[in-house]
C-alpha cells in the first residue's frame, strides 16, 4: 500500500473527481418528482410605496397553484437576522427595484413566467436615495423609518489623540477613496427546493453558507418553529458571502407551504441574482495620514461611508470591519477612525470575501504608497519599516499575540525577482504602453470576532461496514473546506481516503457550527474535528483491546481499516469492530472555540457583535502592470502573492484560495462595477457585469510564508479572505508609479484614459 | 412553437412562403437571447444548421464567397481566408467566445445588424458583396448598403441572405482591425477599427478605413482616408487624421462606455497602423 | 415533438416542445445534470455540452436541434470512466466549487482533440467562454496542460 499522505503534502482533494465527471449534486441540480416552481415579482421601482397587488389574472391562470403577497406572510414577515428590517414579501413600500412583492407557485416555469407577467403592482414612486450623497443631504427622504435619518449606525474608535498628533506631523497626505459595489457572481445563482411533510416539517436543500441560522431566520420571518425546519446544504457553486443569510429560503418556505406538499422549487436566473441578490458594499473613504520624515506612522484619521442599500443585512459589521482595519498592517501611533453605514435605495448590501476590509485595503495602501512618494522613499521599504510585527498593538489598540508574519511577507516580496528588476522592466515597456510595478500589503481578521461565539461542533462515526463518516457543519462553497477535513481526519486515524465518507450539513444530521464565512470553517471545525477524531481513536483502540486481549491500549494502533497490535501482528479489521459496536458508541462529536482578545478598544462597545479579532492572516502582492495609452486598457502582466497563513495543510489547497481570491480581487480592480443610475441597475446580465475570463488574468504564483499560528488546527489559520484585498492596492499602487493616480475603482480603459489627459495619444 | 429544419436553400425559401411570420435562425445565439428577454416571440422558427448550400467557403479566384450559415469558427480556421483575408479572420478571432463561435454564423452577425457587430468593420473596408435570394432569383449588394441601421437590413419580407463575397486584397498592404471591448473575450465591441492601408513607396496610396460600435452601423470616413492619402504612414501622419475622425463618429453612452470614450479612442486606434507600419514609422 | 438523440452513448427518445431550451432537456427531462446553467446567455459556458463531437452552449440550443444527435456530456465525455481531462482537473486543482468544471471539461477535451500541444496562451483562449468564479484559472490552465500531456502519452502508447 502506498504511503498516506502527510498533512503538508500536496494532494488530490476528496470532492474533486465527482465534481470533474459532473457527478456531484448541487441544490440545483434537484428536480423532484412531482415539482412546483416557485418566483417572485419584483419591484422594479427603487423606492416607492405598496398601493396594492393586483393578483387576480395570475390567480385565474390554468397551472397556477398559489399567489401570494404580503398578507400571505405569517410571522414577522422580517428577515436579516440581526436587525430585521428586510420584508420576505413588501406589503407597504419598496426600498430597491428587486425588493419582493409578490410570490408565485406554479405548475411549470413558463406558467410561472407568464403568471409573473400578469401581475399588477400599484406602486406610487418616491424620490430616490441613489447612493451617499443624496442618502446624507439634510432633508434627504428616509429609506426607513429611522431617527437618525439613514444613517443605521455612526460610529468613532479611537487609539490616543489622533487628531492632535496629526497638527505635529512633518508630513500629512489627504485623500479620498471610492469602491463600487461588486456582485458575488457565484456560478450557481441562488436557489433551492423545499417541501412540507405531512407532519407539517419543511425540508429544504439550499444553496447555503448558514444552513443552521437559516433555520432561525426563516423561523422568525415566517413564525415557524425552527425544529419544524431542517435544511440541507449540498456542495454549494460558489458562494463568497452572497449565500450567507437567507437569499431564497424564506419565499421558498413560503411557497411549501402553499403547495399542498408537493416539492417546490426556485432558482434565481442571473439576471433576478444580479438585481435582488446581496452586494458587496460601496464605499467612500476619506483619509488624513500623518508621518515623520522617518516614515514612521504617526497619526491616522478617517471617514469610512458605507452604503448598505435597502437593508442592513450585515453592514453594520462589515463597517466595524472597516474601523478595525483602517490602518491597515502597520503601526500607527494614534487613530480616529470614524464609520456610518448608511441606507439607500440601492441593492442590498451584504457579506462578501474581504468583509469590509477590501474596500479601505485600496485606501489605507493609496495612503502609503503617497506617503512614500512624498518622502522619496521606496514603497516596499516604507511598508516594511512600518510593518506590525507580533508583540505590536494594532491600529484598534489590540495586541498582537498570535501569529504576525507580515514583514516575512514583505521580506519575501523584496527579494523576487520580479521585484529586483521592476526597473528594467519599466523601461523596456513597448511603443504607447506604460508599465508599473506595484505592491500591496494587507490582512484580514480571521473568524466572528468578540461577542459571537465563533464555535463548532464535530461529528464523526465509525460505520457498521468499518469506514469513518465525517458530518461536515460548515457548508463548502468550493474553498475546500470539506475534502481538507477528510484530511485532517486520514491523519488522525491513520485511514486513507477509500476508508472515508463525507456528509455536506444537514440539520437533522451534523452540528450548528456556524457559517462558511471569515476564514473561519477550516480552523474552527477543523479543531474540533481533530478532538472528535482523537476521541474516535481512543475508543477504538479500548474496544478492540478487549477482543485482542490486549491489556495496555498504548501497544495497540489504528491502522487503515484496523485496530493492529504491532508485538504479535493481529489485526481486528474495523469492519468486524463497526459491526459489533453499538451504534450509539460509533460516534464521538466535540467541539471548538477560537480565542478572542481581550482587548477592549476605545469606542469598540459600539459594536455588539464581530469586534475586534485577535488572529490575523496576512499577504504582500506584487502586480507588473500595463497600460495602452491608445485605450487605457490596464491587463496585468504578473502577479505574485506571498501569504502568511500559518502552517499550510496542503499547499494545492492553499493555493486555489490565493489564486482564486487574486481573481476576484483583480476583477474588483479592473472591471465589475454594479453602477446603479437612479437605483436601477445597470449592469444586469453577465455581458454588462464583466468578470474577468481566462484570457484577463495572468498566472498568479503563490508563496507561503508560514508561520505557526499556535492556536490553530496543525499550526494554520484561514486564508479565505485575506488575498481578495491585495490586487485593487496592488494594481492601483502600480499605476501612481506611471503617473496615474486612481482614487476610484474599478479602474476602467475610460478612467485610466481621462486620467492619461490629453485629447488624443 | 413550431421548428422547421429545411435542408436546402430552396426549402428555406419555401418555408418563408409559407409561414411569413416566420423568423429564421442561423446559430441561435442572439436571437434565443432575445427570446429569453422576451424581445421576440417566434410561433415558427425556421433554423438553418441544416442548410448544407449555405454554408461553406469556397475560393473564387480573387475573392473567397462564405456561406450565410457558416459558422465564426469554420471561418477561422479556414486556411484560404486565414492566408489571404487576415482582417476578417482577426475579427472572427474577436469574436465572443469559441463555443458561441461555433454556434454564430457570419449571416447570424450581418442580419442581427448590431452597431457593434465584429464582422461588418472589415467586410466594409474589404469590399464585400451580399448575395440575397428569394423565390423571383438573386440579388447582390454591397455588405456596407445591405445593413441599414440598428437591427435593420435591405431584406424585404421572403428574401435570405445566401452568402457574402469577399475581394482579396492586392499585396503591399497594411492591414489592421482592433476590437476594444470590456474583456478579452465575451466582449461587446465599445469600438472597433478595420483598417486596410496600401502602401506603395513608402506612402500611403490608399486609405480605407470603417469603424463599429461608433455610430447607428459602421462608420467610414472619408475625410481621414483623404488625409492619409500620399503620406508616410507615421504616428504623426494618423495623429492629424484624429480630428476628422473625432467630428465623423456618432457613438452613444451606455453602460460599456461613454461618447467621449468611443470618440477619443476612435482616433487613437488610428496609431496602431504605426505601429504595423514597421519601428521607424513610431519615430 | 418527438425527439431521438443519443445522451452520454444512451439512445433517448422523448415527446416534448420542440421550444424548450436543450439544457432544460437534458436537466429535466432526461435527468443528467452534469450540464449547469450559469447565466442562460451563452456568457459562461457552464452548460457545455458536445454535438456531434463539437462544444455546444445548450443554453442557446433548442429541443428540437438535439433531434438526430450525439449529445456528450462531462458525464459521458471519457465514456466508462474519466477522460483524461477530469482526471487532470481533479489531480491539479483545477476543481473548487465545481460548477464550472463540467463546461470546462468538455470545452478542454474538444480543444485537445484538434490541438494536442498547446500553449498555455492557446489554452486561455480556448477557455475563454468558461468563466470560474473560483480559481483565477490558473490551475485549469495547469490541468489542461496536463491533460495534453497524458493525452499524448496514451497515443504514444498505442502505437
Amino acid at each position: 500500500m502506498s504511503p498516506l499522505p502527510s498533512m503538508g503534502s500536496r494532494s488530490r482533494r476528496f470532492d474533486a473527481p465527482d465534481k470533474a465527471l459532473g457527478r456531484e449534486r448541487f441544490a440545483a441540480d434537484e428536480y423532484p418528482e412531482n415539482l412546483l416552481w416557485a418566483g417572485a415579482l419584483r419591484a422594479g421601482a427603487p423606492h416607492g410605496l405598496v398601493r396594492g397587488v393586483d393578483t387576480a389574472r395570475a390567480e385565474a391562470m390554468p397551472g397556477v397553484v398559489a399567489v401570494l403577497t404580503a398578507g400571505d406572510v405569517p410571522g414577522a414577515n422580517r428577515q436579516g437576522f440581526i436587525y430585521w428590517d428586510m420584508p420576505v414579501l413588501c406589503g407597504d413600500k419598496v426600498r430597491h427595484a428587486g425588493d419582493p412583492v409578490a410570490l408565485v407557485v406554479a405548475e411549470t416555469r413558463e406558467i410561472l413566467a407568464e403568471a409573473l407577467l400578469a401581475i399588477e403592482p400599484d406602486i406610487e414612486p418616491l424620490p430616490v436615495v441613489d447612493g451617499l450623497d443624496a442618502a446624507l443631504a439634510p432633508d434627504a427622504p428616509r429609506v426607513h423609518d429611522l431617527e437618525t435619518g439613514n444613517v443605521l449606525k455612526q460610529a468613532t474608535v479611537r487609539k490616543g489623540d489622533a487628531r492632535a498628533a496629526l497638527d505635529r506631523c512633518d508630513v500629512v497626505i489627504e485623500e479620498t477613496f471610492f469602491t463600487p459595489q461588486q456582485a458575488h457572481c457565484f456560478l450557481e445563482t441562488e436557489n433551492g427546493t423545499a417541501r412540507m411533510d405531512a407532519a407539517g416539517i419543511i425540508h429544504m436543500t439550499v444553496s447555503t453558507q448558514s444552513p443552521f441560522r437559516d433555520r432561525y431566520e426563516v423561523g422568525q420571518a415566517l413564525g415557524i418553529p425552527q425544529e419544524r425546519l431542517h435544511v440541507i446544504a449540498p456542495f454549494l457553486g460558489g458562494g463568497f458571502g452572497g449565500k450567507d443569510g437567507v437569499t431564497v429560503q424564506c419565499l421558498l418556505a413560503l411557497a411549501a407551504m402553499h403547495a399542498g406538499g408537493r416539492p417546490v422549487k426556485m432558482w434565481w436566473s442571473r439576471e433576478e441574482s444580479l438585481l435582488a441578490g446581496y452586494k458587496r458594499h460601496a464605499a467612500r473613504m476619506r483619509f488624513r495620514l500623518g508621518a515623520g520624515a522617518d516614515g514612521a506612522l504617526r497619526a491616522l484619521v478617517c471617514d469610512l461611508d458605507y452604503d448598505t442599500g435597502a437593508y442592513a443585512h450585515l453592514g453594520v459589521e462589515i463597517m466595524a470591519l472597516g474601523l478595525e482595519h483602517a490602518s491597515g498592517p502597520y503601526r500607527v501611533e494614534t487613530l480616529e477612525a470614524n464609520g456610518r453605514c448608511v441606507y439607500t435605495n440601492n441593492p442590498v448590501a451584504g457579506a462578501f470575501r474581504g468583509f469590509g476590509v477590501a474596500q479601505v485595503s485600496f485606501a489605507f495602501e493609496g495612503m502609503m504608497d503617497r506617503l512614500a512618494d512624498r518622502l522619496g522613499m521606496d514603497p516596499l521599504e516604507l511598508r516594511l519599516q512600518n510593518a506590525i510585527r507580533r508583540g505590536d498593538r494594532n491600529g484598534v489598540g489590540v495586541a498582537m499575540t498570535a501569529s504576525t508574519g507580515m514583514a516575512e511577507c514583505l521580506a519575501g516580496l523584496r527579494e523576487h525577482p520580479l521585484w529586483r528588476t521592476r526597473g528594467a522592466w519599466v523601461r523596456e515597456a513597448p511603443p504607447l504602453t506604460r508599465r508599473g510595478v506595484g505592491v500591496a500589503a494587507v490582512l484580514n481578521g480571521m473568524g466572528y470576532g468578540r461577542g459571537l461565539a465563533d464555535m463548532a461542533v464535530a461529528k464523526v462515526r465509525l460505520t457498521v461496514d468499518g469506514r469513518f463518516r465525517i458530518y461536515n457543519g460548515v457548508s463548502d462553497m468550493g474553498q475546500g473546506n470539506s475534502p481538507t477535513f477528510v484530511r485532517m481526519a486520514c491523519h488522525v486515524l491513520n485511514q486513507d481516503e477509500s476508508g472515508m465518507e463525507l456528509v455536506q450539513p444537514d440539520t437533522d444530521r451534523s452540528h450548528p457550527s456556524g457559517s462558511a464565512a471569515a476564514g473561519r470553517t477550516t480552523y474552527t471545525y477543523g479543531k474540533a474535528l481533530i478532538r472528535a477524531c482523537e476521541a474516535m481513536r481512543d475508543k477504538l483502540l479500548h474496544r478492540a483491546a478487549m477482543a485482542l486481549l490486549v491489556d495496555d491500549v498504548a501497544d495497540l494502533e489504528l491502522a487503515p481499516g484496523a485496530v493492529r497490535h504491532p508485538a504479535t501482528g493481529r489485526a481486528l479489521p474495523l469492519a468486524l469492530l463497526g459491526s459489533k459496536l453499538h451504534p450509539d458508541d460509533r460516534c464521538c462529536v466535540s467541539e471548538a472555540m477560537m480565542p478572542v482578545t481581550r482587548d477592549v478598544p476605545e469606542g469598540g462597545e459600539a459594536f455588539r457583535l464581530g469586534f475586534p479579532h485577535l488572529i490575523f492572516p496576512y499577504a504582500a502582492h506584487l502586480a507588473r502592470v500595463e497600460v495602452d495609452e491608445l485605450t487605457g486598457r490596464v491587463a496585468v502582466a504578473d502577479y505574485v502573492a506571498f501569504t502568511d497563513g500559518g502552517r499550510v495543510l496542503d499547499p494545492q489547497t492553499y493555493e486555489q484560495q490565493v489564486q482564486g481570491a487574486v481573481a476576484q480581487g483583480l476583477g474588483y480592480a479592473l472591471w465589475e462595477d454594479c453602477a446603479a443610475e437612479g437605483g436601477r441597475l445597470l449592469a444586469t446580465d453577465l455581458s454588462t457585469y464583466v468578470i474577468p475570463g481566462a484570457g484577463d488574468l495572468p498566472d498568479i504564483e503563490s508563496h507561503a510564508v508560514e508561520t505557526v499560528e499556535e492556536s490553530g488546527p496543525f499550526g494554520m489559520k484561514g486564508i479565505g479572505e485575506v488575498g481578495m484585498n491585495g490586487p485593487l492596492p496592488a494594481v492601483a499602487s502600480a499605476l501612481l508609479r506611471m503617473g496615474l493616480p486612481m482614487t476610484r475603482a474599478p479602474f476602467t480603459p475610460e478612467r485610466i484614459l481621462a486620467a492619461l489627459g490629453g485629447d488624443d495619444s | 412553437m413550431n421548428v422547421l429544419f429545411p435542408a436546402t436553400a430552396d426549402a428555406v425559401l419555401e418555408a418563408l412562403r409559407a409561414h411569413p411570420d416566420a423568423r429564421l435562425m442561423a446559430g441561435g445565439t442572439d436571437l434565443l437571447v432575445r427570446r429569453r428577454a422576451g424581445a421576440v416571440a417566434p410561433g415558427v422558427l425556421v433554423c438553418l444548421e441544416r442548410v448544407a448550400d449555405l454554408n461553406g467557403v469556397e475560393v473564387l479566384g480573387d475573392a473567397i464567397r462564405i456561406g450565410a450559415a457558416t459558422t465564426l469558427t469554420a471561418i477561422l480556421e479556414n486556411g484560404a481566408i486565414r492566408e489571404r483575408l487576415p482582417l476578417l479572420r482577426d475579427a472572427a478571432g474577436a469574436f465572443a467566445s469559441p463555443p458561441v463561435r461555433n454556434m454564430a454564423t457570419l449571416g447570424g452577425n450581418l442580419c442581427t445588424a448590431s452597431p457593434a457587430a465584429d464582422t461588418l468593420p472589415p467586410l466594409c473596408v474589404l469590399g464585400a458583396e451580399a448575395e440575397i435570394l428569394s423565390s423571383s432569383g438573386t440579388r447582390r449588394m454591397p455588405v456596407a448598403d445591405f445593413v441599414t441601421g440598428p437591427g435593420r437590413t435591405a431584406l424585404e419580407p421572403g428574401e435570405l441572405l445566401g452568402s457574402v463575397t469577399v475581394p482579396v486584397p492586392g499585396g503591399g498592404t497594411i492591414q489592421h482591425f482592433e476590437k476594444v471591448g470590456r474583456r478579452k473575450a465575451m466582449a461587446i465591441a465599445v469600438v472597433s477599427l478595420a483598417a486596410l492601408l496600401r502602401v506603395e513607396g513608402g506612402v500611403i496610396a490608399e486609405a480605407r478605413l470603417a469603424w463599429g460600435s461608433v455610430g447607428p452601423t459602421v462608420v467610414r470616413c472619408p475625410e481621414a482616408e483623404a488625409l492619409l492619402a500620399g503620406r508616410a504612414p507615421t504616428l504623426e501622419t494618423f495623429r492629424a487624421a484624429g480630428e476628422s475622425v473625432r467630428r465623423a463618429v456618432r457613438p452613444i453612452d451606455d453602460v460599456r462606455a461613454s461618447a467621449g470614450y468611443r470618440r477619443r479612442v476612435a482616433a487613437n486606434l488610428l496609431l496602431r497602423l504605426a505601429e504595423k507600419a514597421g519601428p521607424a514609422a513610431l519615430g | 415533438m418527438i425527439l431521438s438523440f443519443t445522451l452520454d452513448g444512451e439512445p433517448r427518445t422523448l415527446d416534448l416542445d420542440p421550444g424548450l431550451r436543450a439544457v432544460d432537456v437534458l436537466r429535466e427531462h432526461c435527468g443528467v445534470t452534469a450540464p449547469k446553467e450559469g447565466c442562460g446567455t451563452g456568457e459562461c459556458g457552464a452548460c457545455a455540452v458536445l454535438v456531434d463531437g463539437e462544444v455546444r452552449l445548450s443554453c442557446l440550443m433548442l429541443a428540437a436541434q438535439l433531434d438526430g444527435r450525439t449529445v456528450t456530456t462531462a458525464r459521458g465525455l471519457g465514456g466508462a470512466g474519466p477522460h483524461p481531462v477530469q482526471e487532470a482537473l481533479a489531480d491539479r486543482g483545477g476543481v473548487q466549487c465545481g460548477f464550472c468544471t463540467p463546461g470546462v471539461a468538455v470545452t478542454a477535451a474538444a480543444f485537445l482533440e484538434r490541438h494536442p500541444d498547446p500553449t498555455r496562451a492557446e489554452i486561455r483562449d480556448a477557455l475563454s467562454g468558461n468563466l470560474c468564479r473560483c480559481t483565477g484559472y490558473h490551475k485549469i490552465v495547469d490541468a489542461v496542460e496536463d491533460a495534453a500531456e497524458r493525452m499524448r502519452k496514451e497515443r504514444g502508447g498505442r502505437k
